[in-house]
Formats: structure tokens, sequence, C-alpha cells
């Protein structure tokens, strides 16, 4: 059983090619932006701090998130954290990693799901069973993506877009401002469709028309294409965001449930560039993982829907 | 009543019209908030380009072509000229496209899929639907990296002649081809592409191609990107290389049950 070793290897060397961009696996400060650093004590924290800081403004008087930023809080195996306890824990093969859950609502700080999806997001039955979507070159997705490697937020002057690039694959999200004609629902795509707008200082994406083939984390959590993600991004200080995504999928949750971290702005002295990660052109794990039997996940299987 | 509504639409169209004929070419571009050409939307390529960059007559399945190439000839050295022939002649597996990987500049332009451009007086970004590439050209005086970098996309810097968007492009891989007809270049590929608004709807494309490996001089492409009007119009996903694997994974599931 060294298969899901294999896997795991592979992962991380994924995981690890952006380090030649000077990223390092980020280890969790006890305080970022005068917060502690545990997801539900940060998320409390930070919202409070920001209603005391105004923003900087873009030239269009836009509160302005440009920069490059990347998470610092998580990285958490499963959002809804690994306890010392899990059985996963200790199994030699398939080792999760123990972690802090980035669950903050509800307070349980376990994902809602229906009984008949427990088994296959919480239980492992996508863990046991697929390829880490994201091991197969595609897309951490939404929320993910905002959880791992350096991104690049632009703001075009015109306040019509909000580009938000992400060096994980060369993914980027397009997010439209203000009212935008709605997207037939079977126009799917890997991170969804998103439209934005500004409440106060905080830049709110609604984002839909996801395909369902991604995990929100290492150990398999889902939704489906019939997912909306509704993300928040509010400045705490210069440096710091808050980021908040709630998920709602009404085929697989009782009810939405939300996720929240921070993000920091990337502060290499001689400034910061964000490098090509093509990846499907040099892969040649996918075959090696494959032959372990993992088969490739295009969203829940049909037996269980 | 009808008849009235139809007479009013063809009033408006005159009244559309007669502007642009009168202006002609000088029709107002949009304009950033600084003064310069207001490149952003969604732009999208229609000559046939991605097919083959030169004049081609129809072949099953491709559009005949009048090519994008200046003067229409592509100085080759003798032996690269061999190797676009071996190439037109196993394009079917051996080019790059069939893989499903980044097409490589200038070919991602025009391959028949949309992309937009974002700009801030930093950075132009462009976006594309296939194989969701990026490319982001600073335009805030930085010289490219030191090489050697082989990007699939390569490295852009870009600076405004005019009203002319200007980019540098180099540090390529010799992984990528030019079209589908096996036209290819070296990791030694130097672009310099002119973005030229010729109007509000059409954006001019003009792109020198430098590679002293494979060619015995530069040459030069130029092309029209029109924008797509669609008032619902978005940037979607065309990934190849998943698309491939999904298809490979469909058959699978096909054959076990």
């Amino acid at each position: 059983m060294h298969t899901r070793l294999v896997c795991r290897i592979l992962a991380l060397g994924l995981a690890a090619a952006p380090s030649m961009a000077g990223a390092q696996t980020p280890e969790r400060p006890p305080i970022i932006a005068g917060c502690p650093t545990e997801n539900l004590a940060w998320h409390t924290c930070a919202l409070r701090r920001a209603r005391s800081f105004t923003p900087p403004r873009t030239a269009s008087g836009r509160p302005d998130f440009q920069g490059y930023w990347r998470s610092r809080l998580t990285q958490s195996f499963s959002v809804e954290g690994v306890a010392d306890n899990h059985p996963f824990v200790k199994d030699p093969n398939e080792r999760w990693d123990v972690g802090a859950p980035e669950i903050i609502e509800p307070a349980d700080r376990k994902i809602p799901y229906q009984p008949w999806a427990t088994r296959i997001g919480r239980e492992g039955v996508n863990f046991h069973q697929y390829v880490d979507p994201r091991a197969t070159c595609s897309t951490g997705g939404v929320p993910r993506l905002a959880l791992q490697d350096p991104s690049q937020i632009l703001q075009p002057p015109t306040d019509d877009h909000v580009l938000w690039l992400h060096e994980d694959h060369h993914q980027f999200r397009v997010i439209a401002m203000g009212q935008r004609p709605p997207v037939g629902q079977e126009v799917t795509t890997w991170n969804g469709v998103s439209r934005g707008r500004w409440d106060g200082t905080t830049l709110v994406i609604e984002t839909a028309n996801f395909n369902g083939y991604v995990w929100i984390d290492d150990s398999g959590n889902f939704y489906t294409n019939a997912a909306r993600v509704t993300e928040r991004l509010t400045m705490v200080d210069a440096d710091t965001i808050h980021y908040q995504a709630t998920i709602e999928d009404p085929t697989v949750y009782t009810r939405p449930w939300t996720v929240a971290w921070a993000l920091i702005r990337d502060a290499t002295p001689g400034g910061y560039e964000l490098f090509e990660e093509a990846c499907r052109e040099g892969d040649r794990d996918l075959p090696l993982i494959r032959e372990q039997g993992f088969k490739l996940y295009y969203g829940i299987p049909w037996r269980f829907r | 009543m009808r008849y009235g509504f139809v007479a009013t639409i063809v009033g408006a169209a005159l009244l559309t019209l007669a502007p642009d004929s009168a202006a002609g070419q000088t029709a107002a571009i949009p304009r950033m908030p600084d003064g310069r050409p207001n490149l952003q939307g969604i732009w999208q390529v229609l000559a046939p380009a991605a097919w083959d960059i030169q004049d081609h007559a129809p072949r099953l399945g491709v559009p005949a072509g009048q090519g994008v190439v200046e003067g229409n000839e592509i100085p080759y050295q003798p032996w690269a000229l061999k190797r676009k022939q071996e190439n037109f002649t196993n394009r079917a597996t051996a080019d790059p496209e069939s893989k499903g990987y980044l097409p490589g500049v200038p070919r991602i332009m025009y391959m028949p899929f949309p992309f937009q451009i974002f700009q801030t007086p930093t950075h132009v970004a462009m976006t594309f639907e296939y194989a969701q590439g990026v490319r982001i050209v600073y335009t805030n005086g930085t010289p490219h990296p030191r090489g050697p970098i082989e990007w699939w996309l390569g490295d852009s810097r870009g600076r405004w002649d005019g009203d002319t968007f200007v980019v540098d492009v180099v540090h390529f891989t010799d992984q990528t081809w030019l079209d589908r007809a096996g036209n290819f270049h070296s990791e030694a590929l130097h672009l310099v592409e002119r973005y030229t608004m010729a109007g509000p709807d059409h954006l001019n494309y003009e792109v020198t191609i430098e590679d002293p490996k494979v060619f015995t001089r530069p040459w030069k492409m130029s092309m029209v990107f029109y924008r797509r009007k669609e008032p619902n119009v978005r940037l979607l996903d065309y990934v190849p290389a998943l698309l491939m694997e999904e298809e490979q994974a469909a058959q699978e599931r096909l054959k076990g049950n």
C-alpha cells in the first residue's frame, strides 16, 4: 500500500515547484495584523480591526487590493481540521496531517454534509479512490486557489473588472464587476464564472457555473456543479486581507458554511513577479498515479447522485 | 405601426453608419483615464491563421485562408524548411497542440478562441480561454529577467509608442509551433508585437518574428482582432489537456461497464 505515499510525494513535488520563485511552505505565525491566527479567532479579530482601518484607494476611489498575496494561516489537510486522534493520522501509508480547522461557521466547524455525502467527503471515499484533481495539473478551484501559491490582484482603473492571477498552474479568475447577464447553468468551468461588487470597503465575489471537478482540500471534501461560492475580501491593514468564502450547495449540504483565513502581501525585497508554472506540459506523474489504481475525479461518481 | 417601426430602425442604422463612413479610420478609440488607448475587452481573431499562417487552399476541416505573413514567404534556413515540411506531413501527431499543451506565442493570439485584455498603469494582462493561458505584460519599465529561461508563453515587457502598445517577448521553449501546418521556431525566438486600435472594436496586431537559429532574417505577420460584442459574452474554459483526459476516462468507463 505505498500507493498513497507515491501520490503524496508527487503532490508535494507539485506544491514545491514554485519554490523557485522564492516561495516557501508557509508556517503559521502566532499573530498576524495584531490578531491571533487560529482561524476563528482570526476571523473575529480581523473583521473588528478592519472596521477602524481606512484602506488605500485606487485612482478611481475603490479599495486598492492590488499586489502579490499569499495565504499564511493554513494549508490544513482538511478544512474541518484533522485531530491527532483521527484514524487516518495513524495510518502509516495513508497518513493525514494533523491541522486546525479552517471552517469558522457552523459552530461545530464541520461541513454540514447531507448524510449520504459524509462518507464520500469526510470519510475518505474520494481520497482513497481518486486522484486529487489538483495533482492532475487542473486547478485548486475555489476557494482552494486562495490557499495556495502566490497570487496577484489587478484592478484596471476602469473599475469594470478585477483580475485575480494565481501562480498555481497559471490559473486566473476574471471577476466582472457590477450587474452582468447570468450565464446558463450548463456552461460549466473549472474556477466558475464570477461577478463582483463592493460592499463598503469589502470586495464581494459571487461565483457559480462550476464543473464540480475540484476538491475543496487535500482530503477530498467536495461540492458539485450546483455550488455557489460567495467570497469576501476585506483589508485589515495595508498588508493583510481578511478572506472568507461561503459555500452553498443544496445537493450536498444542509446549509451554507464558511471558511476564513488571511492573505498576506508579499514583500520580497526588490519586487516580485509571478512565474509561469506550466504543469501539464511536463507532467510525467499522472500516468504513475493512475497505474496505482487511482481514478480520475469528474465530480462525485454517478452512483452516489 | 409595423412599417413605422421598420422605418425607425432604418433611420437609426443610417444615423449610426454615417459618422463612421465620414470619419473613416479616425473613428474615436476608447481611452484609459491616463489617456492611453484602452485595449481592454474580449477579442478574437477571424483570419484562419490557426490552421496555416500562409496562403492555403481548403482541406477537409480546414477553411481556405489568405495568409497573415507579410509577403507570404517565411525565410527558413534550408534545414528548417525541410523540417517544416516534415512537420506538415506528420502534423496529426507531431503538432504540440495534439498534446494539449500551451501553444506558445504568437500562436495563442490567433487560436480560434476568445481572449481578454486587462490594463493598469503598470501591467497589461491577457487571459486566454484556450488552455487557461495567461500573459502578464509588465509596463513598469522593468527589463526581461536574465535567462536562460524556457517559458511556454515567454516573458513579455511592454511600452507605449504613441498610441501603439509594443511588447518585447523572449525566453521561449522550442516545443511550440506557429500553426497547425508545421511552421515552427526555436527557443531563440524573439518577438516584437505591436497592438494598435483601429477603431473602438478593431485591434490591429503586427508581430515581428526573429529567430537566428531557424530563419535567415526577421519577418512579420499581421492580423486584426475583433471585439466580441455579445452583451453576455464571458471568457470561459477550453482546457484541451483536461478535455482529452476526460474523454479518455469516459471511454474507459464505457469499456468497464
